[in-house]
C-alpha cells in the first residue's frame, strides 16, 4: 500500500488502521537534511532581515527602558499604593507560562509517544528558553535595586550576614523559575548536539566548521552515544515532565499563597498551569504558521501538526474558561463576604473591561476549534491564537490588578494607571523575544533533523513490511 | 587502501551503508564473526541496534538517580541550616525547621541535579567533547550526520585482522569500505588565537588585582559608589543652600505664625526684654503695636516684625534702641544651673565668633582675619564698657541675641528664650570674670584663693630662681672655656 496522498498535502484525514504520515512527500533523509540547513546555509531574506531590524530596535529600546528604570528607580512605572505589582510582574507570569509549551511538547508529548511533535519540539523548545529570558528580566528588574538582584541567591554574604527566607513562595519562584531555565536550555541544547554536527559536516568554511564544530562536541552518530543519548533524552523528558507542571504551580503560589482576596484559593495551581500550556500553544502556532511557510518547511511542519495543536489549544483553553467558573462557585460557596467581593469586582468592577477581554479571548475564541475549518486554516489559526495571546497577557493582568487594587482596606483602593515604561517593556520584551527566535532560525537547526529521520525510517520501516 | 595509508597506524576498518536494514544486518553478522569491539555510526539512533551490536545498557540511570538524591540531601541540609539553625527566625507562625515549606526547593533542587547528572553524566560516559578522532579522517564519514550509515571495526579488537575483516564486510550490502588511520592534520591552535588568548586573559586580572589592593589599603578619599544605595542622604544641613526655597537657606526659619514648643509665653517683657509698662506710657502706639505682633504670631497670622527695634541703619539705630525702656534685670532667677546652661549656650552659639572669653576671636573671626575677607566686621568684644549691665540693661542684650544688631544676625529662630536669658545671665558672669578683684569672691573661699595666689607666686619665683642659675651657670662655663 501506498502513503501517496490523496488530496495533496492533506494529512488531517484519519484512515482506519493506518497512521497518518507526519513527514509527507516521497522524502528521503537527505531531503529533510537539505530542508532544514539550507534555512541557516541561504543568506538571509528580506523578510527576515526587516523582522529583525524591528526586534533589535524594540530590543535596544527595552534595553533603555531598563537603564532609565535602575537609574531612575521603580517609580517610572505605574506601581503604586495598593497595586505594587503591576505591569512587571503581569508580563513576568505573561511569559513564563508562554514558556510551558516547549518543555511541554519536548518532554510530556516524548513520554506520551506522540511522534507527531519530533518536527516542531526544536522550535517549540527554543521558544521556551526565550519566553523565560523574557520572564526572568521582570522580576530581576523589580526588586528595585537590580544590581543586587544575586541577593537571592542563597551564598553566604558578607554584607548580609543572613540567608534568604526558604518558607516565602517567590523564593521557591526564584529556585522554581532558574531550575526551568537551566534544565529547559540543557534539554534544548542537548538535544541540538546531533544536528549541530550535521551541520558542522556540511560547512565549507573553515570558522563556521569549527564554531559549529565546538558546538558539536565532536559528535559522530556512533551507536553506543546514541543508546546513551536517547536514555539520558528520556530521563530528562522524565525529569523535566513534573518540573514544567511544577513551575507555573509555584508561580501560582505568589499568589495563592498570600491572604489577598481572589488570590488566595486552591484551584491556582492547576488554573495556572492549564493556563500555561493553553498560551504557550497559541505562542507556538503563531510562530510557527508564518515561520513554517517562510522557511519553506509545510513537508516537515505539516497542516496536522497544526491541527494537533489546535486541539491542545481547545482543551486547555475550555479547561481554563472552567476555572473561571469555578472561582466563582467557590466564592459563593465559600461565604466569606471578601471573596465574594472580590470576584464580584473583578467582572463588574472598574476593571470590567479587561475581564470581558479575557473571557471572549480565552474561553470564547478557542471555541472557533471545534470546527475544522478553523483548525486546518493556517491563517485562522494564527487569528484565533493572537487572541488567546492578548487573552492570557489579560487573565494575569486581571488576576495582579483587580486583586490588588481593592482588597480589605477600602481607604487604600485605587485605580492603576500604566505609564510609557510600562508600555515600553512589555512590548520591548516581544524585541528581546524575537531578536533571540529569528537569531535562532537564522543560526540553529529549527527542526529536529535526527528525530524526524528517525521518524521517516519507521514510516519506510511500515511501508516496507506492508509491501511485504 | 593505497600504499601511503599503510605506513600510518591503522585504528579499524569502516564500511558505509544507505539503509538501517543493510546496516542491521551487516552489524548481525559482524557480531557473530565475534567482533566486540565494534561500532555502527548513524545519522540518527536507530532502533535495535544495540541488539544487533551486542551493546551493553549504561549505568546513566544509576547517575541520574544519584544526582537527584545530592538534590534533595543538598536541598533540605542548605534550608534547614540556613533557615533553621544558623539564622533562625520564625515566620508566620511557622516552626524554624518547617519541612512542607521546604518542599518546593527540594523538589526542584531534586530535578535540577538528576538533569545535571544526565546531561554532564552523558557527555562523560560517551568520552564527548572530543574533537579529534581518526573516524573522521575518512572522506565519505561527513555523510553520517546526512543519510549514509557506518559500520566500524576497531583494530584493537582481539581477533582482528585486517583482510578478514575486509573479508567480512565485503560480503555484506556495501559499496564503499576503507581503512581508519592515524589523523595527521595539525592540531596547533593558530599562534594568534593564543595571543589574544593570553593576553585576554591578562588584562581580565587587571580589574581583580585593582579590587584586591583596594580591599587591602586604606583611603582618605570617599568611598567610591557605582549606585548611591541610598548611602547619600538628599536632606540638607543646617549650613547649606538649597535651591528648594527662594532664599536659598537649608535651615527654615519658624513658619510665621507658629510658636514653636515651649515657647508659648503671656509676658511680653519676659519675650521682647522690653519693660512694657513704661513704653506703654513712653510711646503707647510702640506699644499696642508690639502687642499686636505678638497676639498675631500666637493666633496664627504673619508675625510683622516692624516693632520689634532691630534694623541695619546705624541713624535709626540710635532712635530706637536708646529710647526703649528695656527691662534692666533678668527676669529669669540666677542660679547656677542657668548659668552653666548660659554657658553651654553661648560656646554653642556665639563663642563660634565672639571667642569663649568672649574678646571677640572666635573661630570665625581668626578664619575671616587668615583670609582677609574684605567686608569682614570683627565681633565686638564683651569687655568694654559700652556693653556693662550699667550701659547696656540686660534687656537690650536679650534683643541683641535675639533679633541680631547690625552685622551680627539675630538667634530667636535658634535659640529658645529661655536659653536666651541664660546666656544675658552667662554673659555678664563673663564680664565679672575678666574685671574681678578678691573682694567680689566669697569670703570663706579668700583664703583658699589667696593661699592658691601663694602658691603659684612661689612657684614662679622659684622658675625664675632656676632659671637665673642655669643662666649664670651657663655664663660662668662660656667664661672658663675663654
Ligand atoms: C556670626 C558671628 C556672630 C555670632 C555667632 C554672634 N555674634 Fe554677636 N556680634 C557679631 C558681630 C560681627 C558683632 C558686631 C556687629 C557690628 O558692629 O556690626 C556682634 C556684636 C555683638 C554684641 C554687641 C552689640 C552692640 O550693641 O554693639 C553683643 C552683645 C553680641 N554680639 C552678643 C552675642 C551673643 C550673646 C551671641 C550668642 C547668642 C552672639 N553675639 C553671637 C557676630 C556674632
Amino acid at each position: 500500500m501506498s502513503l501517496a496522498i490523496p488530496n495533496g498535502l492533506d494529512n488531517t484525514v484519519e484512515r482506519p488502521g493506518e497512521r497518518a504520515p507526519l513527514v509527507l512527500g516521497d522524502t528521503t533523509y537527505h531531503d529533510i537534511t537539505e530542508a532544514v540547513c539550507q534555512v541557516a546555509e541561504r543568506p538571509p531574506g528580506r523578510g527576515w532581515i526587516f523582522g529583525f531590524l524591528v526586534a533589535f530596535a524594540l530590543l535596544n529600546w527595552l534595553g533603555i527602558c531598563i537603564a532609565y528604570l535602575i537609574y531612575t528607580g521603580v517609580g517610572v512605572w505605574g506601581n503604586q499604593a495598593p497595586v505594587f505589582w503591576g505591569w512587571p510582574i503581569v508580563n513576568f507570569v505573561f511569559w513564563v507560562g508562554i514558556g510551558h509549551a516547549g518543555t511541554l511538547i519536548s518532554a510530556i508529548l516524548f513520554l506520551f509517544r506522540q511522534e507527531w511533535r519530533t518536527s516542531i519540539n526544536r522550535a517549540a523548545e527554543a521558544m521556551t528558553i526565550f519566553a523565560v529570558a523574557c520572564a526572568g528580566t521582570f522580576p530581576g528588574i523589580h526588586v528595585g535595586r537590580a544590581w543586587l538582584a544575586f541577593w537571592l541567591a542563597p551564598y553566604p554574604s558578607l554584607n548580609l550576614w543572613m540567608w534568604p527566607q526558604f518558607r516565602s513562595p517567590l523564593l521557591w519562584d526564584v529556585f522554581a523559575v532558574s531550575t526551568y531555565g537551566t534544565v529547559s536550555l540543557l534539554f534544548w541544547y542537548m538535544g541540538m548536539v546531533p544536528d549541530l554536527a550535521t551541520f558542522r559536516d556540511r560547512s565549507k568554511n573553515k570558522w563556521r566548521r569549527m564554531a559549529y564544530g565546538i558546538l558539536a562536541l565532536g559528535w559522530t552518530g556512533s551507536s553506543r552515544h546514541w543508546m546513551r543519548y536517547e536514555k539520558a533524552y528520556a530521563l530528562l523528558a522524565a525529569l523535566a515532565a513534573p518540573l514544567v507542571l511544577s513551575v507555573h504551580t509555584i508561580v501560582s503560589f505568589d499568589f495563592a499563597v498570600s491572604q489577598v482576596p481572589g488570590w488566595h484559593t486552591t484551584i491556582f495551581p492547576p488554573y495556572f498551569v492549564a493556563g500555561a500550556i493553553f498560551s504557550g500553544f497559541a505562542m507556538v502556532l503563531t510562530l510557527m504558521v508564518p515561520a513554517r511557510t517562510m522557511l519553506g518547511l509545510e513537508k516537515l511542519i505539516t497542516i496536522r501538526h497544526l491541527e494537533n495543536m489546535c486541539k491542545i489549544i481547545l482543551a486547555t483553553g475550555s479547561i481554563v474558561g472552567l476555572a473561571y467558573g469555578t472561582e466563582f462557585f467557590i466564592a459563593w460557596y465559600g461565604q466569606v463576604p471578601e471573596e465574594q467581593f472580590a470576584f464580584l469586582n473583578r467582572a463588574l468592577g472598574p476593571y470590567w473591561w479587561a475581564y470581558l477581554t479575557m473571557v471572549s479571548c480565552n474561553v470564547l475564541s478557542p471555541q472557533l476549534f471545534w470546527f475544522r475549518k478553523f483548525r486546518t486554516t493556517p491563517w485562522l489559526i494564527v487569528l484565533v491564537c493572537i487572541f488567546v495571546n492578548i487573552g492570557m497577557w489579560f487573565e494575569r493582568f486581571v488576576i495582579v490588578v483587580t486583586s490588588l487594587s481593592r482588597d480589605y482596606l477600602p481607604s487604600a483602593w485605587s485605580y492603576f494607571h500604566p505609564t510609557w515604561v510600562d508600555w515600553s517593556m512589555l512590548i520591548g520584551s516581544f524585541g528581546l523575544f524575537f531578536t533571540l527566535f529569528l537569531l535562532f532560525c537564522k543560526l540553529m537547526p529549527v527542526i529536529n533533523m535526527a528525530e524526524t529521520k528517525s521518524t521517516l525510517a519507521k514510516q519506510l520501516h511500515m511501508k516496507h513490511n506492508d509491501e511485504h | 587502501m593505497s600504499d601511503d595509508k599503510n605506513e600510518k597506524k591503522v585504528h579499524g576498518i569502516v564500511a558505509e551503508y544507505t539503509s538501517v536494514d543493510t546496516l542491521l544486518d551487516a552489524c548481525r553478522r559482524v557480531r557473530d564473526a565475534g567482533y566486540t569491539k565494534t561500532d555502527a555510526y548513524t545519522p540518527f539512533a536507530v532502533h535495535g541496534i544495540d541488539k544487533a551490536l551486542g551493546i551493553k545498557p549504561t549505568v546513566l540511570p544509576w547517575i541520574v538517580l544519584g544526582g537527584g538524591l545530592a538534590g534533595l540531601a543538598t536541598a533540605l541540609a542548605m534550608q534547614i541550616w540556613m533557615n533553621g539553625i544558623n539564622y533562625p527566625y520564625i515566620i508566620s507562625g511557622k516552626p524554624y525547621i518547617s519541612l512542607p515549606a521546604f518542599m518546593p526547593v527540594a523538589f526542584e533542587l531534586t530535578v535540577l541535579f538528576a538533569s545535571f547528572g544526565a546531561f554532564f553524566g552523558m557527555w562523560a560516559l560517551n568520552g564527548l567533547p572530543r574533537f579529534s578522532n581518526p573516524i573522521f579522517t575518512d572522506p565519505r564519514f561527513d555523510r553520517v550526520t546526512d543519510d549514509r550509515f557506518f559500520l566500524y571495526i576497531d583494530a584493537k579488537d582481539k581477533s582482528f585482522n585486517q583482510a578478514g575483516a575486509e573479508k567480512l564486510l565485503r560480503d555484506t550490502e556495501t559499496e564503499y569500505i576503507n581503512t581508519v588511520v592515524d589523523d595527521d592534520t595539525s592540531t596547533v591552535i593558530p599562534k594568534f588565537l593564543i595571543t589574544t588568548l593570553i593576553t585576554v586573559i591578562a588584562l581580565s586580572f587587571i580589574p581583580l588585582l585593582v579590587v584586591a589592593r583596594m580591599r587591602v589599603t586604606t583611603s582618605s578619599q570617599p568611598r567610591f559608589h557605582i549606585f548611591p544605595d541610598m548611602d547619600f542622604s538628599p536632606a540638607r544641613d543646617a549650613q547649606q543652600t538649597t535651591s528648594l526655597f527662594a532664599d536659598n537657606r537649608a535651615m527654615r526659619p519658624d513658619v510665621p505664625g507658629t510658636v514653636a514648643r515651649g515657647e508659648l509665653e503671656e509676658d511680653l517683657d519676659y519675650l521682647t526684654g522690653i519693660d512694657m509698662e513704661s513704653l506703654t506710657r513712653l510711646d503707647a502706639d510702640r506699644a499696642k503695636q508690639l502687642v499686636r505682633t505678638y497676639a498675631q504670631a500666637e493666633n496664627g497670622e504673619p508675625e510683622n516684625s516692624d516693632a520689634t527695634p532691630k534694623t541695619d541703619a546705624p541713624a535709626e539705630e540710635k532712635s530706637v534702641m536708646d529710647t526703649t525702656p528695656w527691662l534692666k534685670n533678668n527676669p529669669v532667677e540666677i542660679t547656677k544651673d542657668v548659668v552653666l546652661k548660659g554657658q553651654e549656650q553661648f560656646n554653642i552659639y556665639c563663642a563660634t565668633c565672639h571667642g569663649r572669653d568672649g574678646r571677640g576671636n572666635g573661630l570665625v573671626n581668626q578664619r575671616a582675619q587668615q583670609i582677609m575677607a574684605s567686608s569682614w566686621i570683627p565681633p565686638s568684644s564683651m569687655h568694654q564698657e559700652s556693653l556693662y549691665a550699667e550701659q547696656y540693661p540686660d534687656g537690650k542684650l536679650f534683643n541683641t541675641i535675639s533679633n541680631g544688631i547690625r552685622k551680627m544676625p539675630g538667634y530667636a529662630g535658634q535659640i529658645k528664650s529661655k536659653d536666651r536669658w541664660s546666656i544675658v545671665a552667662y554673659v555678664r558672669a563673663l564680664q565679672q570674670s575678666q574685671n574681678a578683684s578678691l573682694d567680689d569672691v566669697p569670703k570663706d573661699q579668700q583664703a583658699e584663693l589667696k593661699a592658691k595666689k601663694a602658691d603659684v607666686e612661689k612657684a614662679l619665683a622659684e622658675q625664675a630662681e632656676a632659671e637665673r642659675k642655669k643662666e649664670e651657670e651657663r655664663a660662668a662655663k662660656a667664661a672658663e672655656k675663654e
